[in-house]
């Protein structure tokens, strides 16, 4: 294991054309840097080595948090994890969000760490990504074509792989307004604060009279990417919602879910507790809507 | 009587504070020296292979290499990294010394094979990290790769392949039944119930946040400066002339007094082997051996996993009848430590409870995994961790309230230690220690287990019974120097070190109380094993205890001299005087009295010749132990739905003798039940069981406890203080973490029914055993 | 490997530096400014030594590329006191037993000032929060949150009296 990083050559764009344009030419020899706390460690194990580092931190717009709950949200490339947890709508109006963002421990990774570079890395035990799914949320693209909006189910497709290609850039989340009683959710599992996570899970609920009209149910960690439990949301929609029909749609989960047995956790473990977080994560949500 | 004291038992400030919270403080890593080299070393990615050839023709021709080395150009003498070797057990003659420490060496600088994914097999040293590491990746080494073993029960089997040449079955040592007494058949058969159950520990990392690190340079003499954060600077100064050929005087072993923690892995040879041959070939030239975490993980040691088998006899009435243990300890790839921590760990099965009929025995296996070796408990909390659930399942079989049982039973006063060879138990304040902490914690109210939901709440605890330094097993001692200045101050001259844990800040209040000085006027002289006398080293909670006897002597001796000299100038008898706040006093007439300053000036430039230094020098050695004791109490909340342990509360009550310093008592006894809930519940030492290779070899992956994972935590100190401590002290700094593992298995047993007999006590385990339900 | 002169901010005073893009601010703290008071522990971001405070917010200098931070202000812990007075963070560590080893506390103590920059009045739970990406092996965590406590009260104090 190194100290140190192999020499590179550090290009600070000014605007984002012209960060598309370095990485057309150089290719898959060139990164994007943002907070850096992933890649920076990754070129220390030697996991990667490109020969150019581009850095987006020059690039005006892109550390703003822009809309509001009735419009949207929208949360530009350079806007730090710190930042998601100090913004007040989301807070308020995004709490699945806010919950997965607060309970990352180092304050320090959060005050580095963008939610951006987060969903880029695509591990797929990322608390970010499974809420943002949960929340249905979409990321613009910045291509040499120009641009283009993804939902963020198509974004991830494998560990540590997503749809972007070498010249491409994510500059903005996009967070819908929700609809009015829509209430959310999110849980996980760890050995100590610090950890990543075992499993995790997000829910967001729109329910009227107690019938639920619209779930989506996101889990992390417990397959290659993170996933909607959609058979658990077909047995909610449309139906009333009481606790047997819960406990069915997060026995649904358990079974959608495909995990394996790492430092962490183990796969059975994985899938039994998958149920009980679901479970839990409903229920969270339908007492904050009745709240 | 209560006694007054003026510094002692007062809550200083821990010296050198200010400058560890201005980062003045210089760590080993910190170190700039002249024309300083950086070293790196080279890393064996098989975990069983040999050596056939190692090329460094490329790395050597690299422009900034001044040395790359491996097993050719450094000494082939074989050694073990354990530093007892060096030292005579009790009551063992010169000659079977000789035989001891040959019977441990069973590793040399670079082996000619290797047995561990992570063993060392080259090094370089260059002008910069860059050009080390670049000549690293040019070393090529042939190797010729054969089986490897990693699980000791494995390794024990007739077809394991074989890890050290005429080692048979990969069994080290087998301990025998040295440690038994009486008969435990007999003992069984007088048995009303009896229970029995296996346990497991794994390797538990020290992780202390400043990683291996170590400077050596020879002088155009041939004089060879080690620094280095160890916790043994004179045995391993000793190690090194010995490896190395050199006369002991010859070797000038430097310990800074800034080390950023230790827990027991710097009592070894780290890899100051390594440094000092890398300084050998860099003709004059001083290098620095940096390790990366990563490296720190895998090339020093952890503590041994012990597994036990455990039997125990009980009567109805709560009589202990008899006690069984087998154990087997995975030693890893070299013997080091593991056959003390085994020794000290069997003892402590048998013998902190009181029973006629013990037996014991230990296999110490070899694996190719890495070196087990000391980490704070050294076996004890191994054994704790089997012994109090044993007798947790004792009570419950017998309906005896756990607490009751242990009061009855535990050894007290007058009684043997469990430390061999057994001496009388000097003072036990165990039972004040249990009852103080049981009712702190809420015990019967809180043992009839409770609910919230899902969630179940229970308590537990561990009795403990620990060593203050580990006579008579081994022979220890400590030596001190004051001298008294002009000025009224007093150097003292000791060699303990700093680990964190303020040993020379409370060595300082033991000389300033006895001199009638303030703390602030003893300046500590240290680090040198020029300048300072022998000290077995700072391990074993020994340290206050040993090294605090030897300052005591020491002052008192120049005290002595003090007040011969005060007396001639009082008119009073030496013995009608006293000394406190920097002054000497005529005892009944106090408005007769002196500056200490003007009795230490008039006897430097004494007027009519009689000129004298002030001093004292003490050697104390012992043969006996002064065990501490200590109550660890334990409340958690159990997710029955996921398996998931909250520990609420921790209460500790420890049988300090005297508390020299109370905030450095508390300090140890916190940072050691945290450390003790981190072997408990998320620590894991992970070896990947096709490859050898460690997978929790950094932070992410191996994790210990964050400020969010620590609970509420009430420690209580119970001062009774011992004829044979200074000023009454016994020692403190393992005892925190040792009956955690214990107190919290117990804790979820009273919570929940289900009893995980495996370390770590993971969720994963707990949901595992509540289904099994 | 070019290298490029690159002024830094550090402790309020400005240095020139013969920068290289792959250099971390953690070397170019230690190594060429002789700042040794932030330290290597881990290399992985997980242990908090190399913190320091980067526009006053806690940042990992071991996963910092030193050429993103330019002409930012950083604070080290070397830049904390004011001559030979202790800042009252300092003192608190001091004086409460939160120092043992010592080398997670200029890691430590600096996440401690960002946290009561932003918020003066912290509770228990909130101290935890800001402190769980600082790893402490010594103490087990209890006088260092005493400590920040006792600070936050000192700091208050001295607030009033101005």
């Amino acid at each position: 294991m190194p100290f140190v990083l192999s020499p590179f050559e550090y290009l600070e764009p000014k605007t984002a054309e012209e960060a598309i344009r370095f990485l057309s030419d150089y290719n898959k020899r060139a990164k994007v840097l943002a907070g850096g706390v992933d890649l920076v460690d990754r070129m220390r194990r030697r996991d990667i080595g490109p020969e150019y580092v581009v850095s987006l931190r020059s690039i005006p717009g892109l550390d703003r948090v822009e809309g509001n709950e009735t419009k949207g949200l929208r949360i530009g490339a350079l806007v730090t994890l710190r930042s998601v947890e100090r913004c007040a709508t989301i807070r308020r109006h995004y709490v699945s969000l806010w919950e997965a963002v607060h309970q990352i421990a180092s304050m320090q990774v959060k005050t580095m760490g963008t939610m951006v570079g987060n969903l880029c890395v695509a591990t797929p035990a990322s608390d970010v990504a499974v809420a943002l799914l949960a929340l249905g949320a979409e990321l613009r693209i910045l291509d040499p074509a120009g641009e283009r909006i993804v939902p963020i189910e198509n974004f991830f497709v494998g560990v540590h792989q997503t749809i972007l290609q070498p010249s491409e850039i994510v500059v903005e989340v996009l967070l819908p307004s929700l609809p009015p009683a829509t209430a959310g959710a999110f849980m996980n599992l760890v050995r100590t604060a610090a950890d990543i996570s075992k499993v995790s899970t997000a829910v967001t609920l729109t329910a009227a009279s107690n019938i639920c009209k619209d779930i989506r149910i996101a889990v992390g960690a417990v397959a290659p990417t993170v996933v909607r439990a959609k058979q658990a949301e077909g047995t909610l929609k449309e139906q009333k919602l009481e606790q047997k029909l819960i406990e069915a749609a997060a026995e649904a989960a358990a079974r959608e879910v495909r995990p394996i047995t790492d430092i962490r956790s183990t796969a059975e473990y994985r899938k039994e507790t998958t149920k009980v977080l679901v479970r839990r994560t409903i229920e969270k949500a339908w007492e904050r809507l009745n709240a | 009587m209560i006694q007054e004291f003026s510094v002692v038992g007062k809550r200083l400030p821990r010296i050198g504070a200010a400058e560890r919270a201005t980062g003045a403080a210089q760590y080993v890593a910190d170190m700039k020296l002249p024309g300083m080299l950086i070293g790196r070393v080279l890393l064996s990615p098989h975990p069983h292979a040999k050596i056939l050839k190692v090329d460094k023709s490329k790395a050597e021709k690299l422009p900034g290499v001044e040395a790359v080395i491996a097993m050719e150009d450094v000494p082939r003498k074989a050694y073990t990294r354990y530093p007892y070797d060096m030292m005579a057990p009790a009551g063992v003659t010169v000659m079977e010394v000789k035989e001891h420490h040959e019977f441990y060496e069973d590793e040399r600088i670079f082996n000619d094979k290797v047995r561990f994914v992570g063993e060392p097999v080259a090094a370089v040293a260059a002008i910069n990290e860059s050009i080390a590491e670049m000549a690293l990746e040019l070393i090529e080494v042939e190797y010729e790769i054969l089986p490897a073993v990693f699980d000791p029960e494995e390794a024990m089997k007739a077809e394991a392949p074989i890890i050290h040449d005429s080692v048979s079955h990969n069994i080290r040592a087998h301990l025998p039944v040295t440690f038994s007494a009486g008969d435990v058949n007999k003992g069984f058969q007088e048995a009303d119930h009896i229970v029995e159950e296996s346990f497991r520990t794994y390797k538990q990392k020290h992780c202390q946040l400043e990683p291996s690190v170590c400077v050596a340079h020879f002088d155009l003499s041939g004089r060879l400066t080690i620094w280095s954060p160890s916790q043994t600077p004179h045995v391993l100064k000793k190690k090194i002339a010995y490896i190395f050929g050199l006369p002991e005087g010859m070797v000038r072993w430097l310990t800074p007094i800034y080390i950023g923690g230790a827990f027991g892995g710097r009592q070894s040879l780290t890899n100051e082997p390594i440094c000092v041959a890398l300084a050998a070939k860099a003709a004059g030239k001083p290098v620095k051996l940096i390790y990366t975490r990563e490296e720190d993980f895998v090339t020093t040691e952890s503590r041994q996993p012990i597994c036990y088998t455990f039997k125990l006899g009980v009567k109805s009435d709560g009589t202990i009848t008899a006690i069984q243990v087998k154990t087997f300890t995975d030693a890893g790839a070299y013997y080091s430590h593991s056959g003390a921590t085994t020794g000290m760990s069997l003892q402590q099965c048998l013998w902190v409870y009181r029973c006629d009929n013990v037996a014991g025995e230990a296999n110490i296996v070899y694996t190719n995994t890495p070196v087990s070796g000391g980490m704070r408990g050294y076996g004890n909390p191994q054994a704790m961790f089997a012994l109090e659930q044993i007798i947790d399942m004792a009570a419950e079989k017998i309906g005896m309230d756990p607490l009751e049982f242990r009061l009855r039973n535990a050894r007290g006063t007058g009684e043997p230690t469990a430390v061999y060879p057994p001496t009388p138990i000097e003072n036990s304040a165990l039972h004040e220690c249990i009852e103080l902490a049981a009712q702190r914690i809420g015990w019967s109210e809180k043992r009839t287990s409770r609910k919230d939901g899902s969630k179940r709440q229970g308590v537990g605890m561990a009795s403990v019974q620990h060593w203050t330094g580990a006579a008579p097993t081994l022979v220890e001692h400590s030596s001190a120097f004051i001298k008294l200045n002009g000025g009224g101050s007093a150097n003292l001259c000791v060699s303990s070190c700093d680990l964190g844990q303020n040993i020379l800040g409370t060595l300082a209040q033991i000389a300033a109380e006895e001199l009638g000085l303030q703390a602030d006027d003893i300046n500590i002289v240290t680090g040198d094993t020029d300048v300072t006398m022998f000290d077995s080293g700072t391990y074993g909670s020994r340290s206050l205890y040993g090294a605090g006897n030897a300052v005591l002597g020491a002052a008192r001796q120049a005290k002595k001299q003090l007040l011969e000299r005060a007396s001639e100038e009082l008119n009073a008898a030496p013995e009608e005087l006293e000394v406190r706040n920097r002054r000497v006093y005529v005892r009944t007439t106090p408005e007769r009295s002196m500056p200490i300053a003007d009795v230490v000036t008039n006897a430097t430039f004494n007027s009519v010749g009689q000129c004298l230094d002030i001093t004292g020098v003490y050697t104390w050695s012992t043969l006996n132990q002064s065990a501490n004791f200590n109550a660890t109490f334990a409340e958690v909340e159990v997710d029955t739905e996921t398996g998931e342990v909250k520990v609420i509360k921790v209460v500790i009550a420890h049988d300090i003798g005297r508390a020299i310093n109370p905030a450095i008592v508390e300090g140890q006894l916190e940072g050691g039940a945290v450390q003790g809930i981190g072997y408990t519940l998320t620590e894991n030492f992970v070896v990947d069981m096709d490859t050898g290779i460690c997978l929790s070899n950094n932070f992410e992956t191996y994790r210990i406890p964050t400020s969010l994972d620590s609970p509420e935590i009430e420690v209580i100190l119970v001062e009774r203080p011992v004829p044979s401590g200074p000023f009454g002290a016994k020692g403190v700094g393992e005892a925190g973490g040792v009956g955690m593992a214990a107190a919290i298995a117990n804790a979820i047993y009273n919570a929940v029914g289900v009893r995980i007999k495996e370390l770590p006590i993971t969720p994963e385990k707990i949901l595992k055993a509540l289904k099994a339900k | 490997m070019k290298r490029q002169s690159a002024k830094f901010v550090v402790n309020g005073k400005p240095s020139e530096i013969m920068l290289a893009s792959h250099m971390t601010l953690l070397e170019v703290l230690r190594d060429q400014m002789g700042l040794t008071g932030t330290k290597y522990g881990c290399g992985t971001g997980s242990c908090g030594a190399c913190t320091v405070l980067v526009e006053g917010k806690p940042v990992l200098s071991c996963l910092t590329l030193a050429v993103t931070v330019q002409d930012k202000n950083i604070l080290t812990i070397e830049g904390l006191a004011e001559g030979n007075t202790l800042h009252p963070i300092q003192k608190a560590f001091v004086d409460h037993g939160a120092i043992q080893c010592g080398f997670c506390t200029p890691g430590m103590i600096l996440s401690t000032k960002a946290l009561l920059d932003e918020n003066p009045n912290p509770t228990r739970q909130e101290v935890k929060e800001a402190l769980a990406g600082n790893l402490c092996r010594c103490t087990g965590y209890v006088k260092i949150i005493d400590a920040v406590l006792a600070a936050a009260k000192e700091i208050a104090k001295g607030r009033q009296i101005t």
